[in-house]
């Protein structure tokens, strides 16, 4: 057998490549030509003028890939970034609104109080299961499902800017706003950016990182070599689940400066994060790199409607045509427990 | 109690408990074979697309209940075979499949119809109404079954067939041996692959007409997510009622007529946004009550 | 001369590179009982789901009572008249006896399943045989003789001529064995034909017509078990004299190292998984831990390694309580633990061999400290374990999938003798491993023991329990019977233990 017979494209490739061609059939169908479109995409996406934007959308994204990563590393699933993700959020707004601080500190503190939030919500999920047996899976999403509900109401009635007829809270103080970078892009991006290095550090050589590798591969082996399983799992929801409030709270006091009801959900960055962690199998640098690429496609996809009128829904279809693909053709997925 | 549950109110818990039912019939199905499907949600959605397509373009609710149908089986081959001759693992295939709805009805939503969120349109024929004068004196249940389409009867019709089928034919004592040990119903010539992949087929079908239902049983529109968690809801009954099609449909009795209420309760200032999280809150307690504590043993 | 019942001439089959049969050939003619032996891998299991119809051969002829046949799926080979009863068992748990008789073969009236006649077909089955079984008893709550049964009726009902037992033997007392044997030679004497496959000699030699040993895929020898020892089975099937019986000197028990004192573990709504059991081990003794498999050993070993908190009763080990601890806290309280099931549970299959060999030792200096993996050092310890006890691997950075199943037991085996543990716990040691390999660990076992550790050894293998054994407990429904010294523990003294049958007379 020839070198260059055993010389296989990666999978990813192969999934991308499936995926362009699908994409380029539905561009076809709906009149429009699927060069420009793609074309469109790769600009609006990586063009030196567009990559704030692409930054600025890479940073939820990416954290979002961090917080489902943590627990797939360890074979476990939290479906409840979205809830996480918003009480992060609406504690950031509310910290920031109610503890006059100055400055930097003012910010910190909201980011640290919406960090410990999400993971105190998420870890709720592990105790679920841990107490009651019912699996990660489903507390996760059905607690994620209440929390979205609940800090919907509080936004919409007594926690309302009265002053504005939207459903928001009001506008965050100056001094807890993160401080902007270039364009869109704030400190937040830094934030993340230090949490991404973390994440790859302890994974790679921490003892814990170590232990939750192991337990992704066999629970039972890992339990059985004295790891404390059910401490663990805590430990790592709820670093999933602080990610995912960390996140919340930056796009609030980044971005947006005040709480406004289902904005944090609309772009979707907790699916296309988890997406992204289950192409690499919860591999931190693997997540991360799919993570980016996702945002620089979502990104796009926003130019692409612009210049092209195709609709930047395309780039979501392209993301799950390369899930499935993945996960048909190579085992994509599949977890110890 | 009655000008608590008034007839209004019983006709509408019952209407939207047949997309949720219909699904968890579905889910049921696949679960009892070995399948877990997460996708309902999703083929629930291209379900109710399809439906719409086909009703504006043939003018006639039953050609949109049959593209459903057949839309629906369609989107089910990845997860039919996804999860068994590829060997997939089930839940990213499920993840992926609700996404691949979600983008793809909105994407042909634009494509198709030139609009964006929400599509309704007077040539969209909807699904008609069987009424039933005599029910209308039969106080709450009576009510609530005087003016249903016949996806609605349908549904309860299927719920004792599908049981009937689980518990009492041969296909499926094959189909529970199937989703209990594959290897030993391998061993005794049945077909393992074979009876995967019709069971989840045919269970999509099941999820067609619930997104039939959806779209063409109340007011004729198509929104983007329109399904907002039903599919969801069905997932969680089917676990409640531990993949009896029975209990099941008892679960999403139950979440039907909580709904009913919470909409009840709103009319008197409850905001609909903790009503509408009752079903997640009723179910998670419930989960938590009926397991009992896990054991000192160590589990994964 | 009649025409063989069953012959398989020249099968061929190949995974990939591996040979698994080798032009083997079988004979076996009607209403005879014949033995299949062979060591793990040496094809044995191949050949019988080739004869079943659940894989096809690369090459080679079936022919049944002369005439050829092909088998698509096992459904072809049951329709042909055979019938196989697995090791490990293919029954519906949830499902009544009745239903699992019958699935895929149900009786039909209009559309639905005919639940009377399948019932009566069931049980005038079981009455014809000898084979008692309650037809609306769900399979999870038997025992698992009965089981077995159940299995038998499986191929009864499909009217199998020829019956292949794998292993059948294995999770039996030696009172059920016997009762397996009566039922064997009557359906031989029905004129079914019976294909045995096994690795236990003294079965053999028991109640088989002719043997036929398979040895590295091929067959190497063929002999009427009347005209021929143990010793000559043995020659064939390893290529060499083996000595079963291991040279170890008399054990000198000092200091006591574990003690289980009113051990309970509970199970809803029944009796307890383990009850009340009392013992303990010494330093410097081997204690064998005998018994039919599902007595409690199971529940009794998660206890002592902790695994599982019991409802009653203490553990001791070093003279320390243990009480409500974690598996860290048994080991850090000095135990060590070779699971039975070293894929599932002894290692991390989808790690490399550092990673692997490093379990148990990760928040220690020197692989890690302050919470700080060491690499290096975790890299140097896995080599040092693979070439202390002799792992056959490519380097410390291979998969441990790559690992074949004795040099993955030997790697669980040298990671946990690492540990210079007070106390061993080895469970199953030498399951489905191969001689030479098993051979090793039981050295390594007695080594341990004379280091002047506590050895206790959970084990279904009599022979094992006998050949390396000081004292034998046997333990049945939970409690343990006896405490029998190694000069009066012999197969028949234990075998009655084992029923539940305490020895008097």
């Amino acid at each position: 057998m020839s070198a260059v017979g055993r010389l296989r494209p990666p999978p990813a490739l192969v999934a991308i490549v499936f995926a362009v061609l699908v994409g380029g059939a539905l561009v076809l169908v709906s009149g429009a030509n699927p060069i420009q479109a793609y074309a469109a995409i790769v600009g609006g996406a990586l063009a030196p003028d567009n990559l704030p934007n692409t930054l600025n959308w890479a940073t939820p994204l990416v954290g979002m890939t961090l917080a489902a990563a943590i627990p797939l590393r360890g074979g476990m699933i939290n479906l409840g970034g979205d809830g996480q993700m918003v009480v992060g959020g609406l504690v950031g707004a509310t910290a920031s609104l109610l503890l006059p601080a100055p400055g930097p500190l003012a910010a910190t503190l909201a980011l640290i109080a919406a960090t410990v939030a999400g993971g105190l919500y998420a870890a709720l999920a592990a105790w679920g299961q841990i107490r009651f047996a019912i699996p990660m899976l489903i507390s996760s999403l059905l607690l994620s499902y209440t929390a979205v509900g609940i800090v919907s109401y509080l936004v919409r009635f007594p926690l309302r800017d009265t002053t504005t007829g939207l459903p928001q809270t009001a506008l965050v103080p100056v001094a807890a706003r993160l401080p902007t970078l270039v364009g869109p892009v704030n400190a937040g991006m830094l934030v993340i950016a230090a949490v991404a290095a973390l994440v790859i550090v302890i994974d790679r050589r921490a003892v814990i990182g170590y232990e939750l590798r192991m337990r992704g591969l066999n629970a039972r082996f890992a339990g059985y070599g004295g790891v404390r399983l059910d401490q663990q799992a805590l430990g790592a929801m709820f670093a999933s689940g602080a990610i995912a409030g960390l996140v919340g709270a930056i796009v609030v006091l980044g971005g947006q400066f005040r709480f406004i009801d289902g904005a944090l959900l609309t772009p979707a960055y907790t699916w296309s994060g988890l997406m992204a962690a289950l192409l690499a199998g919860g591999e931190p640098v693997g997540a991360i790199a799919a993570g980016l690429f996702f945002a620089a496609l979502q990104t796009g996809g926003f130019a692409m409607q612009r210049e092209t009128s195709v609709p930047r829904v395309l780039t979501l279809v392209l993301q799950a045509i390369v899930i499935l693909f993945l996960a048909m053709r190579h085992g994509l997925g599949k977890r110890s427990s | 109690m009655t000008d608590f549950l008034t007839p209004f109110l019983m006709q509408s818990a019952v209407q939207a408990i047949t997309p949720i039912l219909l699904a968890s019939l579905a889910g049921v199905l696949c679960g009892r074979v070995g399948v877990f499907n997460m996708a309902l949600e999703g083929q629930m959605l291209i379900g109710a697309f399809a439906a719409v397509v086909g009703s504006y373009f043939a003018h006639s609710a039953a050609v949109g209940v049959l593209a459903a149908i057949a839309a629906t089986i369609a989107f089910s081959l990845i997860l039919a075979y996804g999860a068994t001759v590829f060997r997939g693992d089930a839940v990213v295939i499920c993840i992926g499949m609700n996404l691949l709805a979600s983008g793809l009805t909105a994407y042909l939503l634009r494509a198709m119809f030139d609009v964006s969120g929400t599509f309704s349109d007077p040539s969209l024929v909807g699904l008609s109404r069987i009424r039933v004068p005599v029910l209308q004196a039969i106080p709450i249940l009576g009510w609530g079954f005087a003016r249903q389409t016949a996806i609605t009867w349908g549904a309860w019709v299927l719920v004792v067939i599908v049981t009937l089928l689980l518990f009492k034919t041969p296909t499926g004592l094959r189909l529970r041996g199937v989703g209990e040990e594959a290897d030993a119903a391998e061993t005794l010539g049945v077909d393992v692959r074979r009876y995967r992949v019709v069971t989840v087929l045919a269970s999509g079908a099941l999820v067609g007409l619930a997104g039939a239902q959806l779209s063409l049983g109340a007011v004729t529109v198509f929104a983007e997510d329109m399904t907002a968690g039903r599919g969801w809801i069905a997932v969680v009954a089917v676990m409640l009622g531990r993949g009896h099609p029975v209990y099941s449909a008892a679960a999403c009795a139950l979440f039907g007529f909580a709904d009913a209420v919470g909409l009840r309760l709103q009319g008197q200032g409850l905001p609909n946004q903790l009503t509408d999280i009752a079903p997640y809150v009723v179910t998670l307690a419930a989960l938590a009550l009926s397991h009992r504590r896990a054991r000192a043993a160590v589990s994964a | 001369m009649a025409i063989p019942e069953l012959e398989a001439i020249g099968i061929v089959k190949r995974y990939g590179a591996v040979l698994a049969n080798d032009h083997v050939d079988l004979s076996v003619d009607s209403g005879e009982i014949h033995a299949v032996m062979g060591e793990n891998g040496a094809g044995k299991s191949t050949l019988m789901s080739i004869l079943y119809g659940l894989q096809p051969p690369d090459e080679g002829r079936i022919l049944l009572r002369g005439v050829e046949m092909r088998f698509g799926s096992a459904l072809d080979a049951i329709a042909a008249g055979m019938g196989m009863v697995h090791q490990a068992f293919k029954l519906f748990a949830s499902l009544t006896v009745w239903e699992n008789i019958v699935f895929g073969a149900e009786p039909v009236r209009t559309v639905f399943t005919d639940r009377g006649k399948a019932r009566r077909e069931v049980a005038e089955l079981a009455e014809r045989h000898g084979l008692g079984v309650d037809p609306d008893a769900k399979v999870w709550a038997l025992s698992v003789g009965v089981r077995q049964r159940v299995e038998i009726l499986k191929a009864l009902y499909r009217r199998a001529r020829i019956l292949i037992l794998d292993e059948p033997t294995a999770v039996l007392t030696p009172q059920e064995r016997d009762g397996l044997f009566a039922v064997m030679r009557r359906l031989a004497a029905d004129g079914r034909t019976i294909l045995f496959v096994t690795h236990k000699l003294n079965e053999v030699m028991a109640i088989t017509d002719r043997v036929t040993v398979l040895r590295d895929a091929k067959v190497v020898a063929r002999m009427k078990t009347r005209e021929t020892t143990v010793g000559e089975i043995i020659r064939a099937m390893t290529g060499r004299n083996v000595d079963l019986q291991i040279e170890r000197g008399a054990a000198a028990p000092g200091a006591l190292k574990l003690e289980v004192e009113g051990l309970t573990i509970g199970s809803p709504g029944g009796r307890p998984l383990v009850d009340g059991a009392v013992f303990a081990v010494r330093a410097g003794e081997i204690v064998g831990l005998a018994g039919v498999a599902g007595n409690g050993q199971n529940e009794l070993v998660e206890a002592l390694v902790g695994l599982r908190r019991p409802d009653a009763g203490e553990v001791r080990i070093a003279g320390a309580s243990v009480g409500e601890a974690d598996v860290a806290g048994h080991r850090a309280a000095g135990l060590a633990y070779i699971p039975e099931d070293r894929a599932s549970v002894g290692a991390a299959l989808g790690a490399d061999a550092a990673d692997n060999f490093a379990m148990g030792f990760q928040r220690d200096p020197p692989l890690s400290r302050s919470g700080w993996l060491d690499p290096g050092a975790m890299a140097a310890r896995a080599r040092a374990l693979i070439d202390k006890f002799g792992v056959r691997i490519a380097s410390e950075h291979a998969p441990a999938s790559s690992l074949s199943g004795g040099n993955l037991q030997k790697m669980v085996v040298a990671r946990e003798l690492s540990h210079a543990a007070p106390v061993l716990v080895a469970e199953q040691p030498t399951r489905g491993v191969d001689i030479g390999a098993t051979e090793f660990i039981h050295g390594q076992l007695v080594a341990e023991r004379d280091m002047g550790h506590a050895v206790l050894l959970v084990s279904a293998e009599l022979s094992e329990i006998l050949a390396l054994s000081d004292r034998v407990l046997v333990m049945y429904e939970g409690r343990i019977l006896a405490d029998v010294p190694r000069a009066q523990a012999s197969e028949e003294a234990l075998g009655l233990l084992m029923a539940g049958r305490t020895a008097i007379s």
